[in-house]
């Protein structure tokens, strides 16, 4: 034992108080009605932190004693129906299944021209011309209203560069300007920090893609090339579609959902 | 110099508690109320505050935990290694790491969120934002859990470990697992460690301080060390293997000639050559233990030399600090803790040797002067049997023979000396008045009274009573020689009634005197007022009369003469009015048929029994005014200089009338820049 620790030293030369054990046990029982004291009394935010800890650790519980009781009870055992499993009456019949087996790539090109998508948010809240602009007052005596910044998150590209700012109509700050996107894929449910290629479609107007600017429900182009995603044909994918699912502006970061 | 003591560091929160903390912090020191209709700027500014206030208190705890963490490289090397055997010292440097990108990473969130703030234009957007900044710092401290609970756990071990100072005495015990290093450091120090008969009953190293030469020494206990390829060790022969590496100690290899341990001595010095790398520069002592089961000499052929070349090794050290080769008595010892023989020889040797070897270099070293307390006289040595003694010359011999009678005839017998023939202490109390300076010798031993006749004497005694005794007596003598001489100029020619008088007279005139002078010597404390103004009233006429009668004479018409010069003219004529009446002083004229006259004479009468007033023109003595007319004009020129108050209701000064409210000249006419008129 080392030379600092007194307590357990103490405890090995001269043993334990004669009530220790009763004590420590009485302690223990108290403890429950003491936790619920505080519960009771705790007011404003901690005692909501602390109803909430206390209804995880209640609902932990619940599910721990229905695990144990399992195994006391019995139930109806459901096997799985099999694939291409028939019922009895049509076991005679032949079965003809037509499929037609088409690439992966022919698909995409054929969505790709009907302009269609499967998107996971097909619906988005539109959003209104004087939410997404915001009319800046120019000119000797600030009379002239024709300018404006756009006050929603924006992706301008790595070779961008502004008009003259005499002539430059629509202001992207550059606090807005994002190149990273937070993406997940849906079936490995994992999320990469990827760069953002360009922005696809901005589903409140084609004047909002040619600006770039990205709002809930934008399908924006990432480098997937972390990925190490192979086409069947061999070639390394390097970019592929994903929609935003966040309000960029409101979290200060994009997040996506990739687009398989 | 630094104390090695890690128990100064602040205890680490786990993730969650650390989260907690801050964030209740931010809500409770920073304002919480902010409402939709407030200016934009404000609502910025109230979100940007909050941002900025976790950010910074996040900075500060993770700042205070990579701070008070010892780095390994700054500290003394030994605590270095054993910081290193106990803990690993990439784990300890990679966990610190973590806290440092964390506490960067967080900075960096803040720097983004307080500018992406900078454009939120509703209430609903910053406040977003705000919960968004705040959520990854705390996701940051979240993923950092673990360090901070691994640098917990490091924490508590560290605040346990002995505080060993590397740089001062040491005295180091290593050996077999088992061979009695414990007991010893029990028996000399008050460190209770625990000694048990199985091995590795020491897992750590222990610490006691013992005291030689009014010296302090660490003594440190190791745990036992096996014969093993250094590779193969574990942490806790680590431990030992450092303190021995890196501190500047005296070592006393432990050897258990008994073999109660478990091990023969071959095991035993097996070990010893194993490690004796590590004794270089280090005073090294072989102790011999457990000589109670059996004694040195009583060891086989085979221990005999292996305990012997142990011996050679030790004397090298020995030689290569400079010491005397011949003596080999400090470098094998034989010892036993249970019967305590032998112990406190051992613990002499290696401090001794320990001091002489710290000495040496501190003499070679430059800081000589720090040590000047522990001067080494060197002696020569013989190089033959000739004697040679230091050389007296014989003036010197005799003039110190001399001094010494001398002082022994002059030898005063001190107060001391006497009170200790005389039975000590409190048995015999010094006489006091032996040396009084006295004008008779026998009064030295009188007692003198304190009370008097009811007086106190002591008020009475004045330092000087003699003197003063002397010049009253002079004074006395020389008035009765002159007394003497007046009477007997004039005595022939009087009658026994005339001389009768003359005597009277002389008699009186000598307590005038004696008043005066007993008046004169305590004339600071009164104020001289003149006879003429009489303060205590002594001259009073009815005095006069006494007086007078004293000597047989009629006093009335002195007293009347006297009483009528005092009065002023005006007075008498009314004083002769009331005389004239038939009325006297006090009583009541109820015949008087004019009432003015009645009450006039009664206020006359009154004042003239209560008070002298006097008309105000009228010169006292003593005013310093040559005449009344003098006086009403000094009297006019006071009451000229004070105001004298208004009592007419007539219009004074604060009763002002402007005659005219804006006067021509100050409201128009030229001005610096143009004219004005402004009525």
């Amino acid at each position: 034992m080392p030379q600092g620790d007194y307590i357990d030293l103490h405890r090995k030369r001269n043993g334990y108080r004669h009530d220790h054990f009763e004590r420590k046990r009485k302690k223990e029982a108290r403890e429950v009605h003491k936790r619920s004291q505080i519960a009771q009394k705790t007011l404003g935010i901690k005692g909501k932190m602390l109803t909430k800890k206390r209804y995880a650790e209640k609902a932990l519980m619940k599910k721990t004693l229905a695990m144990h009781e399992e195994s006391s009870s019995r139930r109806k055992v459901d096997d799985d129906v099999q694939e291409g499993a028939v019922p009895a009456y049509l076991l005679d019949r032949d079965s003809t299944t037509r499929a037609k087996v088409l690439s992966n790539t022919v698909k995409q090109k054929r969505k790709e021209k009907a302009g269609k998508w499967e998107v996971p948010l097909p619906k988005v809240r539109p959003v209104a011309e004087d939410e997404m602009f915001r009319v800046i007052r120019s000119g000797k005596r600030k009379t002239k209203q024709w300018k404006r910044m756009i006050t929603k998150a924006t992706f301008v590209g790595p070779s961008f560069t502004r008009k003259p700012p005499k002539y430059e109509r629509f202001i992207r700050p550059s606090g807005l300007r994002f190149t990273k996107a937070h993406v997940t894929h849906p079936e490995l449910k994992c999320t990469f920090n990827l760069e953002i290629i360009g922005v696809k479609k901005n589903p409140n107007g084609p004047m909002y893609t040619s600006l770039g600017v990205i709002t809930k429900g934008t399908v924006i182009e990432v480098n997937v090339s972390e990925l190490g995603l192979v086409t069947p044909a061999g070639k390394v994918v390097w970019g592929k579609y994903a929609q935003v699912t966040n309000n960029p502006e409101n979290d200060g970061c994009i997040n996506a959902v990739l687009l398989v | 110099m630094v104390q090695y003591n890690f128990k100064k560091i602040t205890v680490v929160p786990t993730g969650k508690d650390f989260i907690d903390i801050i964030l209740s912090r931010t809500q409770r020191q920073t304002p919480t109320v902010v409402h939709k209709g407030y200016a934009i700027s404000r609502i910025r500014q109230f979100y940007m505050r909050k941002v900025k206030y976790t950010q910074q208190n996040f900075h500060d705890k993770l700042s205070t935990i990579i701070e008070e963490f010892p780095r390994l490289d700054d500290i003394h090397p030994f605590y270095g290694d054993l910081l290193h055997v106990l803990y690993n010292k990439d784990h300890y440097k990679l966990a610190l790491g973590q806290i440092n990108t964390a506490r960067n990473l967080i900075g960096k969130i803040a720097k983004d969120y307080v500018k992406l703030l900078k454009y939120g234009d509703s209430l609903y957007r910053c406040k977003s934002l705000k919960v968004a900044a705040l959520g990854r710092m705390c996701t940051v401290i979240k993923r950092v859990g673990p360090s901070l609970a691994y640098l917990e756990q490091i924490r508590q071990h560290m605040a346990r470990l002995p505080s060993i100072d590397p740089n001062t005495r040491t005295i180091l015990i290593c050996g077999y697992p088992n061979v009695g290093k414990s007991s010893f450091i029990n028996k000399i120090t008050r460190a209770d460690v625990d000694v048990q008969p199985y091995a590795f009953t020491t897992k750590s190293l222990f610490v006691g301080h013992t005291d030689y030469k009014y010296l302090r020494y660490q003594v440190i206990d190791t745990p036992g060390i096996l014969d093993r390829p250094f590779e193969d060790r574990n942490i806790i022969e680590m431990c030992s293997i450092t303190a021995l590496a890196h501190l500047r100690a005296s070592v006393l290899f432990f050897l258990d000639i008994s073999g109660s341990c478990g091990y023969s001595v071959a095991q035993q010095a097996a070990l010893f050559h194993s490690i004796k790398s590590l004794f270089m520069n280090k005073p090294l002592i072989i102790v011999c233990n457990k000589t109670d089961l059996q004694a040195l000499e009583g060891i086989s052929e085979d221990d005999m030399k292996l305990v012997m070349e142990m011996k050679a090794e030790a004397m090298k050290t020995l030689i290569g600090q400079g010491g005397e080769p011949t003596n080999d008595e400090g470098v094998l010892l034989t010892m036993s803790t249970l019967t305590e023989e032998g112990v406190i020889a051992v613990k002499n040797a290696a401090c001794e040797r320990l001091l002489d070897q710290r000495v040496e270099l501190k003499m070679k070293s430059k800081k000589l002067n720090d040590c000047l307390n522990r001067f080494h006289v060197a002696m020569p040595k013989p190089r033959d049997q000739k004697e040679r003694p230091p050389c007296i010359p014989e003036a010197v011999l005799e003039a110190k023979a001399k001094k010494a009678e001398q002082a022994a005839e002059k030898q005063k017998k001190l107060e001391r000396d006497l009170e200790n023939e005389n039975g000590g202490a409190g048995v015999y109390s010094a006489s006091l008045r032996k040396h009084y300076i006295l004008a008779n010798d026998e009064w030295k031993e009188d007692i003198m009274p304190e009370i008097l006749d009811g007086h106190n004497v002591y008020d009475f005694v004045d330092p000087d009573i003699l003197q003063r005794l002397e010049e009253l007596e002079r004074e006395e003598g020389m008035h009765q020689e002159h007394e003497a001489d007046d009477f007997e100029m004039d005595g022939a020619e009087l009658t026994p009634e005339e001389q009768e008088a003359l005597a009277e007279i002389r008699k009186k005139k000598r307590l005038i005197v004696q008043q005066h002078r007993i008046k004169k010597s305590t004339a600071e404390s009164r104020p001289t007022v003149p006879r003429k103004f009489d303060k205590d009233k002594q001259f009073t006429s009815e005095r006069m009369g006494r007086q007078l009668s004293t000597l047989g004479l009629d006093p009335t018409l002195a007293i009347n003469r006297a009483r009528s010069k005092s009065r002023g003219r005006k007075r008498e004529r009314s004083i002769d009015k009331g005389n004239q009446n038939g009325t006297d002083d006090m009583d009541v004229d109820g015949d008087q048929p004019n009432k003015k006259l009645r009450l006039r004479s009664r206020s006359l009468s009154r004042s003239r029994s209560r008070s002298k007033s006097r008309p105000p023109y009228e010169v006292l003595p003593g005013e310093g005014l040559k005449d009344s007319a003098q006086k009403k004009k000094a009297i006019k020129l006071a009451e000229k200089s004070h105001n004298k108050r208004n009592k007419d209701a007539r219009k004074g000064e604060a009763d002002r009338v402007i005659p005219t409210l804006r006067p021509k000249h100050l409201f128009s006419g030229k001005r610096s820049t143009g004219k004005t008129d402004r009525r």
